[in-house]
């Protein structure tokens, strides 16, 4: 009998503290952190403009926006992971063109639409980037070798995402035939072509530093003008290939989340970008701020979306 | 050059960037101390306080979480038999059974000294030799990354303890792991049978951490309990002996060249990338058992393999340094941040990153060096309170260990599927210890599964030509030692046969 | 010639790696890739196959002593503990996302405390529910405040 009361008094303990645990009910939104899911690892280019993203967006709402870094599978597990958390807004999704790819390619089911759009924050032009091996000093003389040695130019790309549309895109606009190479990411890309176990791959401008020093050549850049920081790299448009190729990253929460939560969101965001520390961050990643409000970034998301449909259907990747 | 280093240190022995060296070092060690709670994890919070420092201010932080957490490892490995980072694995096979004997204090100082003898020599290397020793990390092509991972395969030969052929076993079902989920290349499902979960694949950490913990804390709980009750479970009850540091100091430098193979071995790993710090604790703990007069003490508490595995990766640590300051290309995740706080304040990183900001650049070099230092010091104040967990009763340790284990697999990816997987590699783990698998090489074959896959398909995509392997040299010259690395084991293993009779297995 | 524990293992080995070895057969390519994605686990299953249908030979062939007259029997062992712990871990993953970290690690701590060491007074009660309260609150305010990881919030308490 003795026993029973001490478990019972243990067992009461228990519960009263547990009931001291738990919170009050909520509040308005946001009360507490957000989370930011990054459908890839701390460190890479979309991690590094959504970090200083990140910092300026919890100024503006109010509460802490922490980065998760959900990576894997080619960031279709993030994408996965987005899609099934609460739409509460407490569950942000930070994402890119592969969005796209990646459902066309039948890599996974999930699709843009899947979401709501928030904003889009920042455009990355893509740059042909050649090993410092290779010959090559311009397009005409890579174009020239091409046109010789069908299939026989390597090229560096995670198949089915950006880095491997970009090329291919060329490859289409210039009638030539490249021989991909499977790498995922920049740095190991940027580690063969450095090697020069490959001879072409797609970069950024994050990468002058190695062009500077003569271990790397741009070949040209995906945007409508050339770069003022990078002058001397030919736009695609002026070497007569009618490409522009920008990853574009934006903010979208699951589908379903309330309208008053999106539209906090989505004001959050406006200024978020507008902030002159965030625009300078973004320079230094090589990229623009390219902001549109949720009604804009949604038109662009389906103009996106039929564009990369068509350009896997050409490029006979498309499984659905 | 000496001058250059010279001021550098002069210049980090500022308070402004000591003081964030010797916090990181500090988060450092306490992260790598508890498992489940990576570098990467603990790098990644002191990110946000480099943004508005000086830049040298953050990456003094970063560096001194690097090596921390590279040391602060090695204390779960030997206190509980859980690596507390996956750079420290080997570290267990040594560090925990001296432990059991009685000498905790002593398997964890050799640790700690060893990695700052380790991480020192490391840094000889990375100041007087980056640039030519990073350049070798460009002649690496997928021939001869699949080449070294061949020999590291075979390596697992001296690892497999009473069979070969468990331990061949076991290496299998560590590449099958790897193999699960959707492939590396064009991201097709593999043996998934339509799983949501399978489908995700089985991710390293979450594997590692479930097999380790699971297979260490469950053997102990058949012992607790017992009527006879003559099992001391865990560590409790052992009285803490007395050890000398200058003792330790004599074991380690009895063998130098043990010491200096181990660094060198660490180092190369890290100079090359996506390998990492656990495959350097392996392999120099492999390497050692072939050196050693005495293979047979390994896996027993001999100190030489914890010597081999804390000086490696540590050395791992100034490897990985060098590419980011060679050619600012990051070899693990750990400098992939440090390259981001680097992005963020405008530092240009690439092959003219060292001219351009030597104050930098030395400054990095000058924060690895007194990093070591800083975190002997820790060490020195932690230890006491460390060491205090072996007097914990097993039924507290186990579930607050088990919970440090599931949200560091939780973390790692935000998601419960890791904490899935931890539960189902806890029981896997746990199975074939009973079965008398061995698990190190299991963990090895997990460690390069993926990585032998993607450089064998890469190699072929880039020419079809398979006699690449054997014809370009690096490459060739890797096959010719995995050849011999198997035969010397295999001599090895009959040489020792012979001299021990059969133990029946502890069942 | 019997079967042992070995045996056994070995023949379960085998059995799977069969099983995906014809599955890595059957596994779509892709066009521009030149070796499918069954090409190199057909190879990791072969070798594996062959070493457990080793394992299995080796065992049938090993000479095993017939039932010597008892030879030391073996250390007792506590197995229905290990179930038993392995259960609870299992009970507290489940409950993680519906009852949230804190709740269920507090839970989780106390139970399983209380599987190990079934405290005998109030004095131990206490303790173990401090212990269980103190590291479900500590490993989430250094988790959620300082590593920045948003640990599961339950989907029954929202908490």
């Amino acid at each position: 009998m003795a026993r029973m009361s001490v478990k019972m008094a243990g067992a009461a303990a228990l519960i009263s503290v547990l009931g001291a645990l738990s919170a009050p009910a909520m509040a308005q939104y946001p009360d507490r952190p957000v989370k930011m899911i990054v459908p890839w690892a701390a460190g890479g280019d979309t991690d590094n403009i959504f970090r200083p993203f990140a910092v300026e967006l919890q100024k503006h709402i109010g509460q802490p926006v922490v980065i998760a870094n959900v990576g894997g599978a080619s960031g279709t597990t993030g994408a996965r992971e987005a899609k099934a958390a609460a739409a509460d807004g407490y569950t942000l999704y930070a994402v890119h063109d592969y969005i796209h790819l990646t459902f066309y390619a039948g890599i996974s089911d999930v699709k843009y639409s899947d979401f709501e759009p928030i904003c889009l924050v920042a455009a990355t032009p893509s740059v042909l980037t050649a090993s410092s091996k290779t010959p090559w000093k311009n397009w005409a003389e890579l174009a020239e070798d091409a046109k010789k040695r069908p299939g026989e130019i390597t090229v560096g790309a995670t198949l089915g995402s950006t880095s491997h549309i970009f090329p291919a895109m060329i490859e289409k606009a210039a009638n030539l035939k490249f021989k991909f190479v499977s790498y995922d990411g920049l740095a190991p890309r940027m580690n063969a072509l450095l090697g020069g176990h490959i001879n072409l791959t797609d970069s950024n401008l994050t990468q002058k530093g190695k062009v500077e020093a003569g271990l790397l050549r741009y070949i040209a850049i995906a945007s409508e003008k050339r770069d003022p920081e990078s002058p001397d790299v030919p736009t695609l448009k002026e070497l007569g290939m009618n490409i522009v190729y920008e990853v574009a990253r934006g903010v979208m929460v699951p589908k379903g989340t309330p309208a008053p939560v999106r539209a906090k969101l989505e004001e959050g965001c406006a200024k978020a970008v507008k902030e002159p520390s965030f625009a300078q961050a973004m320079k230094l990643q090589g990229t623009r701020v390219a902001y549109l409000n949720a009604t804009d970034y949604a038109k662009f998301l389906a103009k996106i979306d039929g564009e990369n449909k068509v350009v896997m259907t050409d490029l006979g990747l498309i499984k659905k | 050059m000496l001058d250059l280093l010279w001021s550098g240190l002069v210049n980090v022995a500022q308070w402004k960037y000591l003081l964030p060296l010797f916090a990181g070092t500090f988060i450092g060690v306490i992260g790598g101390s508890l498992p489940g709670v990576t570098i990467t994890m603990t790098v990644i919070v002191v990110l946000p306080f480099t943004y508005g420092l000086d830049p040298l201010a953050g990456l003094a932080a970063m560096t001194g979480v690097y090596v921390g957490g590279s040391t602060g490892g090695l204390i779960a490995c030997c206190l509980l038999g859980i690596p507390g980072s996956p750079a420290s694995i080997a570290t267990t096979f040594d560090g925990f059974p001296m432990a059991r004997n009685g000498e905790p204090g002593r398997a964890i100082w050799l640790g700690v000294w060893a990695s700052v003898w380790g991480g020192l020599l490391g840094a000889l290397f990375l100041v007087f030799l980056t640039g030519p020793l990073a350049a070798i990390a460009l002649e690496f092509g997928p021939w001869e990354y699949f080449s070294l991972f061949v020999l590291a395969m075979a390596m697992v030969a001296g690892l497999a303890e009473a069979s070969l052929l468990k331990g061949l076993i076991s290496t299998a079902i560590g590449l099958l792991i790897t193999v699960i989920g959707h492939d590396p290349i064009g991201s097709v499902p593999r043996f998934t049978f339509g799983s949501g979960f399978i489908g995700g694949g089985f991710p390293f950490l979450p594997v590692l951490i479930g097999i380790f913990a699971f297979a260490q804390i469950m053997t102990d709980l058949e012992k607790l309990n017992l009527p006879g009750g003559q099992a001391t479970p865990s560590l409790a009850g052992i009285k803490l002996e007395r050890f000398s540091h200058l003792k330790v100091n004599l074991e380690i430098f009895r063998q130098p060249f043990q010491l200096a193979w181990a660094t060198i071995v660490g180092l190369i790993i890290g100079i090359l990338p996506a390998i990492g710090g656990s495959a350097s604790s392996v392999m120099a703990y492999d390497q050692a058992k072939k050196f050693s007069k005495t293979p047979e003490r390994f896996g027993k508490g001999h100190p030489e393999g914890i010597i081999a595995s804390e000086a490696s990766n540590n050395a791992n640590v100034s490897g990985s340094l060098m590419t980011i300051m060679a050619f600012g290309i990051p070899g693990d995740a750990v400098t992939a941040v440090m390259l981001g706080a680097m992005t963020i304040h405008g530092i240009q990183s690439g092959p003219l990153f060292i001219s351009q900001n030597p104050d930098i650049a030395y400054g990095i070099y000058a924060a690895y060096i007194l990093a070591h230092p800083c975190m002997l010091l820790i060490c020195l104040a932690l230890m006491p309170l460390m060491l205090r967990v072996t007097s914990v009763r097993m039924a507290v340790l186990a579930p607050v260990v088990l919970v440090l284990c599931i949200v560091g697999a939780y973390a790692l990816n935000n998601t419960m599927q890791s904490v899935y997987v931890l539960l189902l590699f806890g029981v896997v783990g746990y199975g074939l210890v009973k079965l008398g698998f061995p698990l190190a090489p299991l963990i090895l074959g997990l460690i390069l599964g993926d990585q032998i896959e993607i450089n064998l398909v890469r190699a072929i995509m880039t020419d079809a030509n398979p006699w690449l392997f054997l014809t370009r040299p690096i490459s060739g010259g890797l096959l010719l030692a995995a050849a011999g690395s198997v035969a010397l084991a295999v001599w090895q293993h009959l040489r020792h046969q012979n001299r021990v009779a059969e133990e029946t297995p502890d069942f | 010639m019997s079967i042992g524990r070995d045996g056994i293992a070995g023949l379960v080995l085998l059995a799977i790696s069969l099983v995906l070895l014809v599955k890595s057969f059957q596994l779509p390519s892709l066009a521009i890739v030149p070796v499918g994605p069954g090409f190199y686990p057909a190879i990791v299953l072969a070798f594996m196959a062959a070493a457990s249908a080793l394992l299995v030979l080796q065992d049938l062939l090993k000479r095993r002593p017939t039932a010597v007259a008892d030879a030391p029997a073996a250390p007792p062992r506590n197995y229905r503990l290990v179930v038993i712990a392995f259960a609870i871990v299992g009970g507290y993953i489940a409950l993680l996302p519906l009852l949230g970290f804190r709740l269920a690690t507090v839970l989780f701590v106390g139970t399983l405390q209380a599987a190990l060491g079934w405290p005998q007074t109030a004095r131990q009660w206490l303790v173990l529910a401090a212990i269980a309260l103190g590291t479900g609150l500590v490993s989430y305010v250094v988790f959620e405040r300082y590593l920045m990881v948003l640990l599961p919030r339950g989907a029954w308490t929202g908490f």
